[in-house]
């Protein structure tokens, strides 16, 4: 298990309120591994949990219970600026910056590498008129054929979204109400009863 | 070898990761292009290409010498020459007194020498041969301040021209120009790039295509496509974009 790329662990993240009688607001659990380089698609609602998944994945949020390893390297363990060293995330155009910093960094480990081992793209702004889209996409490969993971999250509102979903994700994680489960292809993936009901009027298109 | 090379250049600023990983190679005597959309580290990129930042990791160098971490004004006496996306002209001085200030035997001997140079002098022949070049022969005696934007855009270049570059660096040229501006830009460096080696930060695509013999494209710190404006079009997604409208 230590040789995965990416161990997400028995990974629990919950959110409560109230000082005395606390109650549970929101609840993600997450459990896969992904054992090769590859470009992995990420669909789910709004609020569902797929920020604070990647928040974890990324290491700017500390879990509740469970780990998170990139290459065998427990993200939470690393020191704070290096670990985007091991994945790094962006919204959009920019890198996600605001770790929840606990413990001093003499106590945290180095990362070990230069260049971020997992690419996590959170909703990349794809547009068919100015093309970039297509240098964007051909990046993404490109990352995977030099060995790297990339994690590409995309709410598809426009038919392109899923054309691009299936065109060049290998494997997909849906996320919903803080659930996170995996599906081996995009056929798979679109077959799924919950999905259907989440892509609504785009659901027909991706048939 | 390469004119310009950059090598594995990585910035940040703080904890904030501006230039990942960009290598960019620019071989003499050709017009390349840097683009990307807002936010992707343009500015950044040009800022350490040019000396103005030092990259944390990576490499500059130009005609065969490291440059990294130079002061600018090292590399502009190595023979790079930028032009900026801010105006950086002196108002109160007419169009060839700006050129004349930046002409090398002028700089030497200092500002003063502006007032005592006549129309005989090979400086001001320099500076008036430079403003023909960017089509301002005429204006030479207008007061910076009374030109029009894409008048004061060409004076800029024509400035950084008058150091007499190897390499001229155009931070966003097309910035603040209207159509017609952008058109007649488009004339002047189509012009230029037969005899100078120029590098252009542009976010105006279609003016890149026109005109650059390689592009780089950047957005997230990296350079994610690279090649002639051919190859960057034969993707079917940039096919189906306005941009593989015009080819």
């Amino acid at each position: 298990m230590n040789d995965a790329f990416l161990h997400v662990d028995r990974l629990t993240k919950v959110y409560q309120r109230g000082l005395l009688a606390r109650q549970e607001t929101f609840r993600l659990e997450a459990d896969f591994t992904v054992r090769e380089p590859s470009i992995i698609g990420v669909m789910g609602p709004n609020g569902s949990g797929k920020t604070t998944l990647f928040e974890l994945i990324t290491g700017s949020n500390s879990p509740t219970s469970g780990h998170v390893r990139v290459h065998g390297r427990d993200i939470h363990r690393i020191r704070y600026r290096e670990r985007d060293r091991l994945a790094i995330h962006y919204h959009q155009s920019y890198q996600v910056r605001h770790f929840k910093r606990s413990l001093p960094n003499f106590l945290l480990e180095h990362a070990g590498s230069d260049y971020p081992m997992v690419h996590l793209f959170d909703e990349p702004q794809f547009n068919t008129q100015d093309g970039y889209i297509g240098f964007m996409l051909e990046f993404f490969q490109k990352l995977r054929r030099e060995g790297r993971l990339v994690i590409v999250c995309l709410h598809p509102n426009e038919p392109f979204h899923l054309d691009i979903l299936r065109e060049i994700c290998e494997r997909f994680i849906f996320v919903q109400k803080g659930q996170v489960s995996e599906a081996p292809d995009f056929d798979t993936l679109v077959a799924r009863p919950d999905v259907r009901t989440y892509l609504g009027r785009l659901a027909p298109r991706a048939a | 070898m390469a004119l310009f090379e950059a090598r594995h250049i990585h910035k940040r600023f703080g904890d904030q990761v501006v230039l990942e990983d960009i290598s960019l190679a620019f071989q003499e005597g050709t017009m390349n292009g840097i683009m990307g959309p807002n936010g992707a580290g343009k500015t950044t990129c040009f800022n350490v290409l040019t000396g103005r930042f030092s990259p944390e990791r990576g490499s500059v160098s130009f005609a065969g010498a490291d440059i990294t971490g130079l002061k600018p004004r090292e590399i502009a006496r190595r023979g790079i020459a930028r032009s900026f996306q801010i105006m950086n002209l002196f108002d109160d001085y007419s169009a060839i007194e700006n050129v004349l200030i930046a002409v090398p035997e002028v700089r030497e001997k200092g500002f003063n020498m502006v007032q005592q140079l006549n129309g005989g002098s090979s400086a001001m022949d320099k500076a008036a041969e430079v403003l023909r070049k960017v089509g301002l022969a005429g204006r030479e005696q207008e007061n910076a301040a009374a030109l029009s934007y894409g008048e004061r855009r060409a004076l800029e270049i024509a400035v950084a021209l008058a150091a007499e570059p190897r390499l001229l660096f155009l931070d966003e040229p097309t910035s603040g120009l209207g159509a017609e501006g952008t058109a007649r830009l488009f004339d002047l460096i189509a012009e230029l790039k037969e005899s100078y080696t120029i590098v252009a930060i542009e976010h105006d695509m279609a003016f890149l295509f026109g005109l650059a013999d390689r592009i780089s494209v950047i957005h997230w710190g990296q350079v994610i496509a690279q090649g002639t404006p051919d190859e960057l079009r034969a993707n079917k997604w940039v096919q189906a974009s306005n941009l593989g409208k015009l080819a």
